[in-house]
């Protein structure tokens, strides 16, 4: 039996009761879920682009987002899964119409690290790259141009499965798609970044 | 009826047990190479989650205040754009409405007038006449008349003549 066709978890009373408050038209409620989510927003569409500022222009409008349609929230799921949602249908309308305008056939924008557009709202990040993190970084560049290589739709999948260790139905209700296709689809991410990283999870 | 994809995922990640688990091991070619599987695919995930998952915000605070500087527009932005989207509603529609009913009447008026112009017998009957002017010479037949008689419904058309002197030099019967 598969354990991930339990009932939904129940959202958390205080979430609910911020909800209900930003229904009310209440910012500072809403402030509050934003403070609560940003990092995982953040890192979750920062992993899917591979672009600090895209990301943060992503998490922006996710957010803003949210706070439009907060009004057709109805509690039956956590809102941390709806609003994921909301995030993966902007990343992944963001990263279709990117691949349309670059006219790529696959799914590879690794590009995007040594590219920065500087009419980004967002505030470049200056740290200095010590050199005993350089090997950690390539090892995370190259996983990066692995996860480049798949669909938005994979991407989303096996990045909520291993990094937020989302169960099937949260990652279904967050993409919009049924439990086996979820399933499906983590089956082929693995596959392929198998292929592409043995050497690296073998060798570190 | 789960594919093999599903079950096998749900394998990988332990989420197969009891009677389908036993189902799906045992219908595995080669368990061995399965288990390897198994393993790899549980080091590529501590791999993701040990790379990726510590990617952090920089500058949150600005984060919030600049979601905040958004939020605060759009709010303020619907009751301005209300009003404006409303006085563009009444200007588009109203005058709109009456400009392009007008427009239509005086399309309408035209067309309809040329359309009359063109069907008009008598319009057709001046044609006529104006080629029989152009035949009959009023100096060498001063008398003469010609009578068109119409029958419409059987097409029939009869030009009746009189008091002509002699044929015009230029006419030919067809």
């Amino acid at each position: 039996m598969i354990q991930t066709e339990a009932t939904l978890p129940q959202p958390d009373v205080s979430e609910l009761d911020l909800v209900k408050r930003c229904q009310a038209g209440d910012t500072e409620a809403f402030d509050e879920l934003v403070i609560r989510y940003r990092t995982r927003v953040f890192g979750m569409i920062y992993n899917m682009v591979h672009s600090e500022q895209d990301a943060w222009d992503l998490a922006q409008d996710s957010f803003l987002k949210a706070w439009k349609s907060i009004g057709r929230f109805r509690g039956q799921s956590s809102f941390y899964t709806w609003i994921y949602r909301i995030v993966m249908n902007v990343t992944i309308d963001w990263l279709r119409k990117k691949q349309v305008k670059g006219g790529g056939t696959e799914f590879d924008d690794a590009i995007q690290l040594t590219q920065i557009d500087p009419a980004s709202k967002t505030v470049p990040k200056t740290q200095p790259l010590p050199h005993k993190a350089m090997e950690r970084d390539e090892v995370r560049t190259r996983i990066e141009k692995a996860i480049a290589q798949l669909s938005p739709e994979h991407r989303a999948v096996i990045l909520m499965k291993e990094i937020d260790d989302m169960q099937y139905h949260e990652i279904a209700e967050a993409v919009g798609c049924s439990i086996g296709t979820v399933m499906s689809r983590l089956f082929y991410a693995r596959k392929k970044l198998q292929n592409l990283l043995r050497d690296v999870y073998e060798n570190v | 009826m789960k594919t093999f994809e599903e079950k096998w995922t749900a394998w990988l990640d332990d989420q197969l047990s009891g009677r389908e688990l036993s189902q799906f091991e045992a219908s595995l070619p080669d368990k061995a190479a399965a288990e390897a599987e198994k393993t790899e695919s549980k080091k590529l995930g501590e791999l993701l989650k040990r790379e990726l998952s510590a990617h952090p915000l920089a500058n949150e605070e600005f984060f919030s205040h600049q979601l905040r500087e958004r939020i605060m527009q759009e709010t303020s932005e619907p009751a301005g754009r209300g009003t404006s989207e409303t006085a563009s509603y009444k200007w588009w529609t109203v005058p709109r409405l009456l400009l392009a009913g007008t427009a239509s009447l005086a399309v309408f008026a035209i067309f309809t007038v040329a359309v009359m112009h063109e069907k008009n017998p008598a319009q057709e009957s001046q044609y006529l006449t104006q080629i029989l002017n152009t035949r009959v010479d009023p100096v060498v037949s001063p008398n003469a008349t010609v009578s068109i008689f119409e029958v419409k419904q059987d097409r029939v058309t009869v030009l009746w003549t009189e008091g002509l002197q002699s044929l015009p030099a230029d006419y030919a019967a067809k």
